[in-house]
């Protein structure tokens, strides 16, 4: 999950824990290369939203170190915090979007194989 | 749809028996008044009102058959039918606008009875059931130039909106178990009969302290009571699919500053003084009133003020296009007509303004 | 290493306001260089609606947003063409009301309807605007479907498209500025830089006398003798403010904000739903212009995205894509946004903020689309805000109506406009009646910006004869 070079490194913890949890089945290869996108997408935000999703990130993860990311990461995508909430909801957007364009015969749990 | 040319609609005679419930009520008494009258709508059979155990028929039109039972009781419904011969047709106006107690009675009433009154209707083989719905299913246009089409999704308005919209979907169940029913919607309606809520509304017109929200361009259907007589037997004899449901409203919808204005002219014309309108209130006024509505409405309580003001800022406007092109509906009176109508009929009942 | 280039007139920006200036002006015999910040794409060469085409031709990869309650999320084309090379196509007139609407409110001359509406003619003919000769795609018919069935107002919309003789929906040729506008420009003597990003135009007092560029990390400069700036209803109010000019530019940002559900239909019934690379080209405009409904572009990863706002109970739908359309409710706002350059950060800063009405329409006009739907026999609707239900009857579309709130929806847009009001009057317009820039003698706007309203349909059509009429008038104006 760190090994990708371009996603911030704050943002990649938090992705890969989120696409951990939400499509289990996924590849470990394929979740890299979802972290890749999401990286390459949050490089070319628009400069505040980077500023911003760069921010949250940042306070998403150090928070995650004190009580744990899997605490931290069920906290802000089930509550509708303004502004917080909008973080989860575009890391999920992108790995989702690309997940199933890039392989549209993905399960819903990530998995691969049925063909639709 | 159906789209029939008006020239191409096919009328049936009345029934040798017409069956009304919510007889005492407002639209009821006003409704079998006009069937058994000697005007346009009057028939020859037998009309037989529903009417609560304890309740007075003073009121009531002479030569109105009383039939004793209440639509929250399935049982007492089939009184309604006793020795009755030949096609039977239902109107079913029973429903609680305003509840006396409690929030229960929307349920019970407008959701649960309708439902009773058309299973009653279907055991005992009736012609042609038209339910009296209620502009609230479909809560409010979104935009002052919008107007209600005919076929439009379901947004309830509070209690009241719920339980009439379930009583609509009482009406479309029984009619896939093979009853034939129709609907018609009224917004707002007026005229001769009204409760005194409405006469509390010349009131305050009268005095000047009719509560204006914002700029009063709100806009607003509205149905005078021989107009919506006249939608209720059209849709009762003219032959459509079951389960269709039409607006029935007057000609034209008003902004409320018009509905003020006209009221206080025909109370000018009926010889009152009248006071220029003060009491204009900003919008936010409403927006409170609908919250507290809201709260004390999940709290099983209601409060007719506060709801009503709470609709007082919303608009629901109405496009009856399409019971003039189904029905052949079309509305005879206007506002100012309507308003010195039920202004004359209060001064008549010795009701003080 | 400075680069430096010198022309009569700049424009910026390549899309459907700057590709028909350039052409006209060129043609004309004035000596026009277009500056273009996105790269040069070939129709064909990505895959309509994909994320590689947002890579490719979209600003931020298609990922922008006007900050609110909610947030709107909106596209920019940022590409030899612009927008025209990545919508899809749908070519609208402005409406007859609009113009004049426009005319007399915003006091702009020589704006005579006729005169407009020849341009569109031409244009039409330029773009080869027509309609599909052929069969209509599934998620066409079932849009036609659902309001033929309630019996509401529907068509085809036109699109700049060329097909093959008796071809269907999918078998278009989009004839975007790369095809159309710009080929004619060049034929005329203009030229192009592409992969060109405008920094700033330099101003001294009312005139404009040059712009610093950046292309592949160089700087590059630029002396004309005028400036216009087509940039989009975003980047246009950005370049005149860090310019210095900032009366009424960037005030009134106006949007069709939409949302969207997506719609499951039976395959064996209705054949296979999903068509990635096209979309509808019906609407239904009964209740226009206050809302219309149209089609989305629906690629798996898309359908993807519309169900992530209930995912716990929307997500098993994704593996049945090929079953499922997006659609999407639009209404015309009465709120208005803003966009603002920041000294020191490369984008401006857009907010928009809805009106009551605005939250209220966007809910009813959600309602009515959905209903749309169940008349056009969806199995199921899965409407597009957090926490709504799956949608099978008329009775759940009254528990959706009732769980929607705008602030939960994912509402966005692709129609941008208005940031640059044209008009002579001074109080609410930016540029005077023919887009020369209030308080400027050299600087003009000719794109969305102008538009003073958003016109209720695709506005494309509205940009490209506004475009064309002011390029024929300065034409007119300064002989080549």
């Amino acid at each position: 999950m760190s090994g990708t070079v371009s996603t911030p490194s704050t943002v990649a913890r938090f992705a890969d824990g989120l696409l951990t949890n939400e499509l289990p089945l996924l590849s470990d290869d394929r979740r890299r290369e979802v972290i890749d996108f999401i990286g390459r997408r949050v490089q070319v935000l628009p400069s505040l939203t980077r500023f911003g999703v760069l921010m949250i990130g940042r306070f998403v993860d150090v928070t995650g170190m004190i009580v744990g990311h899997a605490t931290m990461r069920r906290f802000v995508t089930k509550l509708p915090i303004p502004l917080l909430a909008e973080y989860p909801r575009l890391v999920r957007s992108l790995g989702f979007a690309y997940v199933w364009e890039t392989w549209p015969d993905t399960t819903v749990d990530g998995g691969t194989g049925v063909a639709p | 749809m159906n789209d029939a040319g008006s020239n191409q609609l096919q009328v049936i005679d009345p029934p040798a028996a017409t069956v009304v419930t919510g007889a005492t009520g407002w639209l009821g008494t006003g409704l079998t008044t006009a069937l058994l009258g000697d005007g346009e709508f009057g028939r020859s059979g037998i009309v037989r009102g529903l009417v609560r155990p304890e309740e007075s028929t003073k009121h009531l039109p002479d030569g109105l058959d009383i039939a004793r039972g209440d639509v929250t009781d399935a049982a007492s419904l089939n009184a309604l039918f006793d020795g009755l011969s030949g096609p039977v047709d239902l109107i079913h106006t029973a429903g609680v606008i305003h509840p006396a107690a409690s929030m229960d009675e929307f349920d019970a009433v407008n959701h649960l009875g309708t439902r009773n009154v058309m299973e009653a209707a279907a055991r005992h083989g009736v012609r042609r059931v038209v339910h009296v719905s209620s502009n609230s299913p479909f809560g409010t246009n979104g935009a002052r130039n919008d107007r209600f089409r005919n076929d439009e999704p379901y947004h309830p308005y509070l209690g009241y909106g719920r339980s009439k919209m379930q009583g609509e979907l009482a009406v479309l169940a029984a009619v896939d178990d093979g009853l034939n029913a129709v609907m018609v919607r009224p917004p707002w309606f007026y005229g001769p009969h009204q409760p005194a809520r409405q006469t509390t509304f010349f009131t305050m017109v009268k005095k000047g302290r009719f509560p204006i929200l914002g700029d009063g361009g709100q806009v607003r259907s509205m149905t005078y009571i021989d107009n919506l007589v006249q939608g209720i037997v059209r849709a009762e004899l003219t032959v459509t699919d079951p389960g269709r449901g039409w607006w029935i409203a007057d000609a034209e919808s008003y902004t409320v500053n018009e509905i003020v204005e006209t009221v206080g002219d025909a109370l000018r014309a009926e010889g009152f003084e009248v006071k220029e309108n003060s009491f204009k209130l900003p919008n936010l006024a409403g927006s409170v009133a609908e919250k507290i509505d809201t709260v004390t409405q999940k709290a099983g309580k209601y409060i007719t003020q506060f709801h009503v003001l709470g609709e007082m800022n919303k608009n629901i406007a109405v496009d009856i296009s399409a019971a003039r092109t189904e029905l052949g509906y079309d509305p005879q009176v206007s506002l100012a007509t309507g308003m010195r109508n039920s202004i004359r009929w209060c001064v008549e009942q010795g009701i003080e303004l | 290493m400075t680069t430096h280039h010198e022309c009569d007139v700049l424009i910026v920006g390549s899309g459907a306001g700057g590709a028909t200036s350039a052409a006209i002006l060129a043609e004309a015999g004035h000596d026009v260089l277009i500056v273009e910040e996105g790269p040069w794409v070939d129709q064909g060469s990505v895959s309509p609606f994909s994320l590689d085409q947002m890579d490719k031709q979209y600003r931020s990869g298609g990922v922008t947003v006007a900050l609110g309650v909610p947030s709107i999320a909106y596209t920019e084309g940022r590409c030899a063409g612009g927008g025209t090379e990545v919508n899809s196509g749908l070519y609208w007139r402005p409406p007859e009301e609009t113009l004049e609407r426009w005319r007399s409110r915003y006091s702009i001359k020589d704006f005579a309807t006729d005169d407009i509406l020849a341009i569109c003619e031409e244009v039409e003919h330029s773009l080869s605007v027509q309609p599909v000769p052929g069969e209509h795609t599934a998620a066409s018919r079932i849009l036609q479907r659902g309001a033929d069935k309630l019996g509401w107002q529907n068509g085809e919309i036109p699109r700049w498209m060329t097909y093959p003789e008796g071809a269907g929906a999918t078998q278009g040729r989009r004839q975007s500025m790369t095809r159309t506008y710009l080929p004619r420009s060049f034929d005329a003597g203009a030229r192009i830089l592409c992969d060109h990003r405008l920094d700033k135009i330099v101003r001294n007092g009312r005139r404009a006398v040059s712009a610093q560029l950046t292309h592949a990390g160089n700087p590059v400069t630029i002396a004309f003798r005028d400036v216009i700036v087509c940039g989009g209803a975003i980047q246009t109010p950005a370049i005149l403010q860090r310019a210095g000019l900032r009366h009424r530019i960037g005030r009134t940002l106006a949007v069709h904000p939409t949302v969207k559900l997506s719609a499951k239909f039976d395959a064996a019934e209705h054949g296979a739903v999903n068509t990635p690379e096209d979309v509808s080209v019906f609407q239904v405009k009964e209740f226009a212009p206050n809302m219309s409904f149209g089609g989305s572009a629906s690629h798996p990863g898309l359908v993807a995205l519309a169900l992530t706002d209930n995912w716990r109970d929307f997500g098993k739908a994704v593996t049945k894509w090929p079953e499922l359309a997006i659609y999407y409710a639009a209404i015309t706002s009465e709120g208005r946004g803003m966009v603002q350059a920041v000294p020191g950060m490369r984008d401006p800063i857009v907010t928009y903020r809805l009106t009551k009405r605005d939250r209220d329409l966007l809910g009813q006009g959600l309602a009515r689309l959905a209903t749309v739907m169940l008349e056009a026999d969806a199995e199921e609707v899965y409407p597009a805000f957090k926490g709504a239900p799956i949608v099978r009857t008329r009775a759940d579309i009254g528990d959706m109506a009732s769980r929607f709130a705008a602030s939960k929806a994912s509402v966005m847009t692709v129609h941008l406009c208005s940031t640059a009001p044209m008009g002579d009057d001074e109080k609410r317009c930016a540029t005077d009646s023919h887009g020369l820039v209030h308080g400027t003698d050299n600087v003009f706007v000719n794109d969305a910006a102008l538009l003073p309203e958003a016109p209720g349909v695709n506005p494309q059509a509205s940009v490209m004869a506004i475009a064309i009429r002011n390029a024929r008038r300065y034409a007119d104006q300064r002989a080549g």
